[in-house]
């Protein structure tokens, strides 16, 4: 990206004209339906900025809508800034990894705040990211960033060396995962120097990364003027495939020490406003290596289980927490007390494991299990069915809720062995 | 054990409430757990009633919103059985979709676009089309591709037909008889089915008018003179038969006659009768095929073969032949001299194994017939019914279309690969000389034929789907439209060498669109082509839109004529092998197959209309009319109608 494009231009005319729009507009970065719908539930002015193909759709439901292609970036980037400005928009809140650095680059013109945008890119490039919380004497693992296979070779070996492994041992895997891309997209574990052919070119720069020991877990913070208002625990049973809301027992006595790292990272980061979704690792003896971390909505239906588990919407908190005129008296009759949850809320993403797909089984015992919630999984199409309607994943998510945290867990992971698809 | 229905109607219930609550623009977040509780309702006992007893509501709540079921005036008949076979979603859709028509149908619901009749009537149409599902049949198809949603749907059916009116659906029933029969397909199973259908459906209270109607095509099936009336058995017939004096014979046939010649449908009694005349009294064969002085005079010039071909050919089980006999003696084909011997080849050919049993598969079983019998009989139909030739399910348009051809102009090379195919395998066809040989060929467009076609096509289609799809493999990196030289090799001499096409194969661009219709003009319209008339059905590609417009695919046909109709306006006349000739094109562009002036067979359009549709066509490159005199006024709307349909899925240069 480069930088100068994103310059803030003090000089711009009519930021004078009303410094004060009542009532002032919201932007939502990226299209959610979830985020539009409670936007609108909140009675409160908002925009929708999103990618053009939505625009009839906007059109169609009276959706106020500005259409923006993310990933073009030239000398008219600053139109955006300029029609939501005129708009009377004073928040942007980015829903997506791809519009993090354009709600921070919106964001520090509308609060005439320059390093709003730096911040953000810190949340865009894994390098960067990690380096800072090195800085910040953030426990972290070995990384570098590589710009070739050879880079990655290196690394391997090195990081290999350090651990004394002689030729003939077990290499220790290393991570690669590309500088800019949402949660485990790209990301690949590499094991041996033969599979460091697997990378695709495009997936460089990258970032590289010994490998840490550890239960996986992420943490949910909503952060208003740079204090943690209100920080989600969840529960990783398989990155990717099933986690749950909040965090089991084990992992809730951990809380003081999560809360004072996730503060840690808040500090270092220079977090203001809005959510971030970090991932940590924990070892048993209770060390937390930072993994990484994302300012946006978090992936794996989190935000429905926070509001299953705890009752309050995780989007409303994000809009909440995105706006520096919210009161602290609103937020705390916002946010329940952590410990004050419902029950345990997990899901399961379901792909298939099969390449060809026929038909699809969902057990009688599922359905009638008591932690069972709903699932959206239908029947896949077959031959030449019309190609249906909105949901994009070719997969669908199970959803459970229910007292104790062990069952929850062992449905989890009983039915992520189990093949749905036949 | 499954859980209690009332646990998932009450989900259901939430769900939709929440659907109904949940702002126009999120819709789609909810319908899913709509959807979910659906299906697990649909599969349940009375779960139809259930969702039927909130269906006023779908419409309002958003359940269709977004998606392709959102207009419920936009929806279409024919498409339901595929969504109601497609699984999962379209599935679950459909099913709410029809029950949303049913409330409208039924004055629960009100729709601003759908009027209660409309509902009634699309409805109606939905059962006519799917009766195959709501009466299955036994045969091997309906075993193959049994599935477990055709369950779901013929419960749905069931559900469905319990609440319309049966007189609403004899009606449409009736009329979708007619449309059928008016083409004379050579297959008649559908037809029959319906017939069968619609008896089953009248009772006393049912409409005199509609009784008569049917009653006319059920007596055509099942004995429509009296004697064939009262002695439905065919033995006890056929003693009565031994009883009849001269005079009571020939007002027995001319009422036989009669009824085969409104409708085109055969009693069984008939080859009875055909059988017994030929024996004792062969003079009388006339009135029992009423045939006119040309079908006349070719039967008593080929009396014997005739006898022969009926010894041979025509049982209770192959009566539809009877038919196709008496056409091919009007149409003189026996004149031919190839013909004769041709059809005499085919009594004793030794037919291979493999085609031996796929005839007799898909004749009648438990009626004793040879394949040699069978497939005497599915000749002399293609012969006398060129134009009843039909691709069955298969997408064989081009080798259906062939072999009509050759039944009208060419029946001496027509016996010619029926038995190569039949007792040889093989079917060889030069092409650039070079011969390709069938039997060496895999693939084709139906390499799993579905096998409820005539026997002539049950035999040929195999091998020149074959030979029709290595010819264009050959031709394909060519640059042009393939048709252009395998259309005249595969078809004959009788297909001209000019060649044109509305649009490039390799870069889709639609070039010099005007060009093309006034060529079409100046070669085939009366007017412009300086009086050169159509000799041989030119093969022509078409575009087949739907009622909307819009573009479903590329499709072969033949033109047969070009001729004035009733009202003194041009219309081309085509033989269209997909067996349904009157279907919707979209912007108010419909075939008819009655009526315009067609003959059996036929269907047909404006010619302007015809031309909106058409992408490639052949002509005599000497036979040109005067192109530059096509008026701007035509080309410009049929250009209209082209760009604002199939078009749209093109670009225009």
């Amino acid at each position: 990206m480069d930088l100068d494009q994103m310059e803030v231009n003090t000089s711009v005319g009519q930021q004078e004209v009303n410094p004060e729009t009542k009532p002032y507009l919201t932007a939502l970065i990226g299209w959610s339906l979830q985020a539009i719908e409670v936007a609108a539930r909140m009675e409160r002015p908002f925009v929708v900025v999103g990618p053009p193909e939505f625009e009839s759709y906007a059109e169609k439901h009276e959706i106020r809508f500005v259409g923006w292609d993310f990933n073009k970036l030239n000398e008219g980037s600053d139109q955006l800034y300029k029609k939501l400005n005129a708009l009377g928009v004073e928040v942007a809140i980015p829903l997506y990894e791809e519009c993090v650095e354009w709600a921070g680059a919106l964001n520090a013109r509308f609060r005439k705040e320059p390093r709003i945008f730096n911040r953000s890119l810190l949340l865009r490039d894994k390098g960067m990211m990690k380096r800072k919380a090195q800085i910040a004497g953030i426990k972290v693992g070995v990384f570098e960033e590589a710009h070739n296979k050879e880079d990655v070779v290196r690394f391997l070996r090195r990081v290999n060396d350090a651990l004394l492994k002689v030729d003939g041992d077990v290499l220790d895997p290393i991570h690669v995962k590309p500088l800019d891309k949402a949660g485990s997209v790209g990301h690949m574990a590499i094991r041996t120097i033969d599979e460091i052919d697997l990378i695709e070119e495009n997936a460089f720069p990258l970032l590289m990364e010994s490998h840490l020991d550890g239960q996986e877990f992420s943490v949910e913070a909503f952060v208003h003027k740079g204090k943690v208002q209100f920080l989600n625990v969840t529960e990783y049973v398989r990155l990717g495939y099933s986690n749950f809301v909040p965090a089991s027992p084990s992992l809730r006595e951990k809380r003081p020490l999560i809360e004072e790292a996730v503060q840690q990272l808040v500090d270092a980061f220079e977090i203001e406003y809005g959510v971030i979704h970090p991932e940590y690792f924990i070892t048993p003896n209770g060390t937390l290596h930072f993994g990484e971390v994302a300012a946006r909505v978090p992936g794996g239906h989190i935000f429905e289980l926070i509001e299953r588990a705890y009752g309050f919407s995780a989007y409303e908190a994000q809009i909440l927490c995105s706006d520096p005129k919210t009161t602290q008296e609103e937020l705390d009759a916002f946010f329940p007390s952590p410990y004050d949850y419902k029950g345990y809320a997990g899901c399961l993403m379901v792909h298939p494991q099969k390449d060809f797909v026929n038909d699809l089984e969902v057990p009688d015992e599922l359905e009638q299990n008591s932690y069972f919630e709903k699932h959206d999984l239908f029947t896949p199409a077959q031959g030449k069915v019309a190609e249906r309607i909105g949901f994009g994943n070719h997969y669908g998510t199970i959803f459970f809720f229910g007292e104790d945290s062990e069952e929850m867990r062992y449905l989890l992971k009983e039915y992520e062995e189990y093949d749905f698809y036949v | 054990m499954p859980q209690p229905t009332g646990v998932i109607v009450e989900r259901f219930e939430k769900a939709l409430d929440d659907l109904d609550q949940a702002a126009s623009f999120v819709k789609s977040k909810y319908q899913t757990d709509v959807y979910q509780e659906a299906n697990r309702l649909i599969e349940m006992e009375d779960g139809l009633d259930h969702l039927f007893s909130h269906a006023e509501r779908f419409e309002q709540a958003g359940v269709f919103q977004d998606g392709p079921w959102e207009s419920a005036d936009k929806l279409q008949p024919p498409l339901v059985a595929g969504s109601l076979r497609a699984k999962g979603l379209p599935m679950i859709i459909e099913v709410l979709s029809e029950l949303r028509m049913l409330a409208i149908a039924e004055g629960k619901a009100t729709n601003p676009t759908v009027s209660k009749e409309m509902a009634e009537d699309f409805l109606n149409e939905v059962m006519v089309l799917n009766l195959d599902i709501l009466f299955p049949d036994a045969s091997e198809s309906t075993r193959i591709e049994d599935n477990e949603n055709s369950e779901k749907a013929q419960k749905l059916f069931q559900f469905l037909i319990s609440h319309l009116s049966s007189k609403a659906l004899v009606k449409t029933l009736i009329y979708e008889i007619d449309r059928l029969t008016a083409q004379r397909p050579i297959m008649i199973k559908r037809i029959v089915s319906m017939i069968q259908t619609a008896k089953q459906m009248t009772d006393a209270d049912s409409d005199p008018e509609d009784q008569q109607a049917l009653q006319k095509y059920i007596a055509a099936l099942e004995g429509p003179s009296p004697l064939s009336n009262k002695f439905k058995d065919l033995n006890t017939y056929r003693a009565e038969l031994k009883e009849l004096e001269r005079n009571d014979l020939i007002s027995e046939s001319v009422s036989l006659a009669k009824s085969m010649r409104t409708t085109g449908l055969v009693a069984p009694h008939h080859a009875t009768l055909i059988r017994f005349l030929s024996k004792r009294m062969p003079g009388l064969l006339t009135y029992a095929l009423a045939l006119n002085s040309k079908g006349l005079a070719n039967l008593e010039e080929n009396q014997e073969l005739v006898q022969q071909i009926i010894r041979a050919s025509i049982f209770p089980a192959t009566r539809q032949a009877i038919y196709g006999l008496s056409l091919m003696l009007e149409r003189g084909v026996l004149s031919h001299s190839p013909v004769a011997p041709g059809l005499r080849r085919l009594i004793e050919l030794d037919i291979r194994p493999n085609v031996r049993k796929d005839l007799q598969q898909a004749g009648q079983a438990g009626e004793g017939l040879t394949a040699n019998s069978l497939l005497v009989a599915g000749t002399i139909q293609v012969l006398g019914q060129p134009l009843g030739v039909g691709q069955g399910f298969n997408p064989t348009c081009q080798a259906a279309r062939g072999i009509s051809l050759w039944a009208q102009h060419a029946p001496g090379f027509l016996l010619e690969i029926i038995p190569r195919a039949a007792r040889d395998g093989d079917i060889d066809i030069m092409f650039e000389g070079q011969t390709i040989h069938s039997e060496n060929l895999q693939g084709g467009l139906a390499p799993n034929l579905h096998t409820e076609l005539d026997p002539v096509s049950l035999v040929l289609v195999p091998h020149l789907d074959r030979i029709y799809s290595e010819m264009m493999t050959r031709v394909a990196l060519r640059g042009d439209d393939g048709h252009r030289w395998v259309n005249p090799a595969f078809y004959g001499n009788w297909v001209q060498k000019g060649f044109s096409s509305a649009f490039d194969p390799l870069t889709g661009y639609v070039l010099d669109y005007p060009g093309f219709v006034k060529l079409f003009y100046a070669t085939h319209h009366p007017e412009y082509n300086d009086d050169y008339e159509l000799i041989y059905p030119n093969p022509v590609g078409i575009f087949i839109t739907n009622v909307h417009g819009k573009l479903l695919g590329l499709h072969a046909i033949s033109i047969t004529r070009i001729a004035k109709d009733p009202t003194d306006e041009y219309r081309v006349y085509f033989y269209n092998p997909n067996n349904d000739g009157s279907q919707n094109w979209g912007q108010s562009i419909e075939p008819s197959v009655q009526g315009n002036g067609e003959e059996e067979g036929e269907s047909s359009l404006p010619f302007h209309e015809f031309t909106s549709r058409l992408y490639a066509f052949h002509y005599n490159p000497y036979e040109q009319g005067d192109a530059y005199a096509v008026d701007h006024s035509i080309v410009n709307a049929i250009h209209t109608l082209a760009k604002d349909s199939w078009g749209k899925d093109y670009t225009w240069v």
